[in-house]
């Protein structure tokens, strides 16, 4: 990394160009688009600009009742659709006072957990591609089938699930699903080590992403980034430890955190989490309680009293919270969405400032963005 | 000596080895099997197209894995995702800079009429790619499955040749 | 910016309060164990004692904070301010050490107001923190935090985006969300296409 300074006076002359990043670009990040002030291959300055794929979910919270908005929640981050459904249901819940069965916690937690892996590991071969390697991820998408096989037979769904409910989740799951997951956890923790030393463990890789782009701590807290991003800054910060929800605060997990900073701490967060996601469903299967999936007495049609009422979530890219202002009425008054890649991408600007345009790029695929999710 | 006798004995002795046909045929034969898709996923879709294009589904086997980052390169835009009225103009540049023959396949329902995203007061979103340019294909489905994406490459197919080189399958 | 106050100003509109305990009426006393009685009506419960209410976690701190359930709400502490004080507030807790969550709107369009409202969360610890301040509608300018939290850049470009709120000293109003042409705020609630 050259100090800005020094950019402008190499070679002598003045002279920057404006280099445009997207909004077409292997889709792997979405439809992004990032104004570039370049001098040579050094970025002077780099502003993201979104709304490419602005989907007006927000508004749509002011148009559809409780129970029709569910499927907007799969499709805000479409790869960790389970934790966004479950950050909306919470909301409704905790302003109804809904008691969800513990079976259904329990379900909504091994699900959420088999999220975060199939989307850690789009996150892997996506990024991977970006930095030259086409492999990973054709095995990334190869585990992440035996997921989305497990999901669809409980779900219906292979994305965009909408599986849980205002009360609970709406399909119990059957013994098929119970092995089925017990064999993928005891495949997938190969699996994982074979991609350390296959990828974590490669001398360019390394080379790609150690000491790139630094992120300091007080960075992420001025900039509200959270998740991973945080987490390889030395931060321990997880919403299912410091304000657990569901049954998170019955598994033994470790939040795993680096202090280095720099992209590979990144990395390594996320590969990490794997390994811990696939701890918790172990032991959510083993502690799996008998009992129905969905409360009791769900009010037919749903009308929140009067107030905002806040839930939040840990996604698989950070912190994703909700606010829901009701007024009284089946429709919510607002429904304001707080996405974890806004906040990460916040930073990029500041961050990525006198990188050589393929570390920009390396960084840019640490955070881990989906589009649609700064765009809702 | 070639007599029309001969001629004729010679085409059936060849018609194992040597397929004799329009240079029309030809041609379609050539393109449908070798579509080259425009890396254009926008949104949740483009999962799906990844998915499509990953080992297990696998459009390689119809010649589709090629995915052009640049326009130029490609003769297929599979639209996976909303069309926002921001991004209209950029969709419209992409498709006006492929080079002729080209195709284009609407994937999702976003693509067909704007998906779960149409609502009484919508500012956003374009009701469909169809709008903006002739669309050859509509995929339903949100997302639709890979099969659905490989079974509209072969509709394509069938478009472009008049024959469609795979069995359908008929459910039971 | 005010700092020099001694008592910040509390906003006139009122702030949100706890949820209305309902007053302990007169207790119906038990039917008395007569075989004539004529309908056996159960006997009434005695309310329940009225809560005790959740403890402000930022008490040491001279803004009006209060403290909130979080089971019943999901956030811990809650303030309304008038707008002038939000830089101030800003300030007092990013020295606390919380982080910005998100900034967003809300059109009480029958009020003739519209809320802004700052939510912060601590990295380290459980606590979720509400600020609000309510402007007036036909006017709604407010000052900008991004000195502050350099993260509200852009959510404040988007509530501009969505409502129309200006934010005085921010460097980049432009729209974020929407195309760059456009001069309507979709979440406004007099908004039709």
């Amino acid at each position: 990394m050259i100090a800005k300074d020094a950019i402008l006076s190499n070679g002598g002359a003045n002279e920057t160009f404006v280099l445009n990043l997207g909004p077409q670009h292997p889709a792997t990040h979405g439809v992004l688009r990032v104004k570039m002030t370049m001098d040579g291959e050094y970025i002077v300055r780099a502003e993201p600009v979104c709304g490419y794929i602005h989907r007006m979910q927000e508004k749509m919270g002011e148009n559809r009742t409780y129970a029709q908005f569910l499927p907007n929640t799969s499709r805000i981050d479409y790869l960790s659709a389970m934790t966004y459904t479950h950050g909306f249901v919470g909301a409704v819940e905790r302003a109804l006072k809904l008691q969800v069965p513990p079976r259904a916690e329990y379900i909504r937690v091994i699900t959420s957990e088999m999220n975060r892996i199939s989307s850690h590991l789009v996150w892997w071969g996506a990024f991977l591609l970006d930095l030259g390697g086409f492999t990973p991820l054709l095995y990334a998408f190869d585990d992440r089938e035996k997921i989305l096989d497990l999901l669809e037979s409980i779900t219906g769904s292979r994305l965009t699930y909408s599986y849980f409910r205002i009360g609970g989740v709406y399909n119990d799951v059957d013994d098929q699903f119970l092995k089925g997951t017990r064999a993928f956890v005891a495949q997938m923790r190969p699996r994982l080590k074979m991609y350390r030393s296959l990828v974590t463990d490669n001398i360019i890789l390394r080379k790609r992403l150690i000491d790139i782009g630094p992120i300091s701590k007080e960075m992420c807290r001025k900039y509200g980034a959270t998740g991973p991003v945080i987490r390889g800054s030395g931060v321990p910060y997880d919403v299912r430890r410091v304000e657990p929800y569901s049954a998170y605060s019955e598994f033994d997990f470790v939040i795993p955190t680096r202090e280095e900073t720099d992209s590979m701490a990144r990395y390594l967060v996320r590969m990490e989490e794997m390994v811990q996601s696939l701890r918790i469903i172990e032991q959510a299967l083993d502690k799996l309680p008998a009992g129905p999936v969905m409360a009791e007495k769900v009010p037919r049609v749903l009308k929140l009293p009067a107030g905002d009422y806040c839930y939040a979530t840990e996604a698989a890219r950070g912190r994703f919270a909700v606010r829901i202002v009701s007024d009284g009425k089946e429709i919510p008054y607002r429904v304001k969405l707080r996405t974890p890649s806004l906040s990460n991408l916040s930073l990029f600007e500041e961050a990525s400032a006198g990188m050589l345009l393929p570390d920009a790029l390396a960084l840019m695929g640490s955070l881990d963005l989906v589009i649609p999710d700064i765009d809702r | 000596m070639e007599t029309p006798e001969s001629n004729a004995q010679l085409l059936s002795d060849c018609a194992p080895y040597v397929k004799f046909a329009k240079l029309d045929e030809m041609l379609a034969l050539g393109r449908a099997n070798s579509l080259w898709p425009l890396t254009f996923g926008l949104a949740c879709c483009a999962i799906e197209m990844m998915a499509a294009g990953a080992s297990r589904f696998d459009i390689s086997r119809f010649g589709a894995e090629v995915f052009r980052p640049s326009p130029r390169q490609a003769d297929l835009m599979i639209v996976a995702g909303t069309v926002n009225k921001k991004m209209a103009a950029a969709v419209k540049t992409l498709y006006d800079q492929m080079p002729e023959p080209k195709w284009v396949i609407a994937m999702g329902n976003c693509a067909i009429s704007g998906g779960p995203f149409v609502f009484p007061g919508q500012y956003a979103v374009v009701e469909g790619v169809d709008k903006l340019f002739p669309v050859d294909v509509f995929i339903p489905g949100c997302p639709p499955r890979p099969e659905a994406l490989i079974e509209g490459l072969l509709k394509l197919e069938e478009k472009l040749t008049g024959k469609r080189r795979w069995p359908t399958v008929k459910p039971e | 910016m005010s700092t020099n106050e001694p008592q910040p100003k509390v906003d006139s509109a009122p702030p949100a309060s706890p949820p209305a305990v309902p007053a302990p009426t007169a207790v119906v006393p038990p039917k008395p164990v007569a075989a004539t009685a004529p309908r056996p009506a159960a006997p009434a419960q005695p309310p329940p004692p009225p809560a005790p209410p959740a403890p402000n976690p930022l008490a040491h701190l001279p803004l009006p904070f209060k403290g909130v359930d979080y089971a019943a709400k999901g956030y811990h502490a809650d303030a309304t301010v008038s707008p002038d004080l939000v830089v101030a507030v800003a300030e007092v807790l990013d020295k606390e050490g919380l982080s910005l969550d998100t900034i967003t709107g809300v059109d009480w369009m029958a009020e003739g107001q519209m809320e802004v409202v700052y939510d912060y969360f601590h990295p380290a610890k459980a606590l979720r923190v509400v600020v609000r301040t309510r402007i007036p509608r036909d006017n709604p300018e407010i000052a900008s935090i991004h000195k502050v939290f350099p993260g509200a850049n852009w959510h404040e470009r988007e509530t501009h985006d969505f409502f129309g709120i200006r934010f005085l000293g921010h460097p980049n109003l432009t729209p974020f969300l929407l195309p760059e042409d456009s001069d309507f705020h979709p979440l406004r609630k007099d908004y039709a296409p």
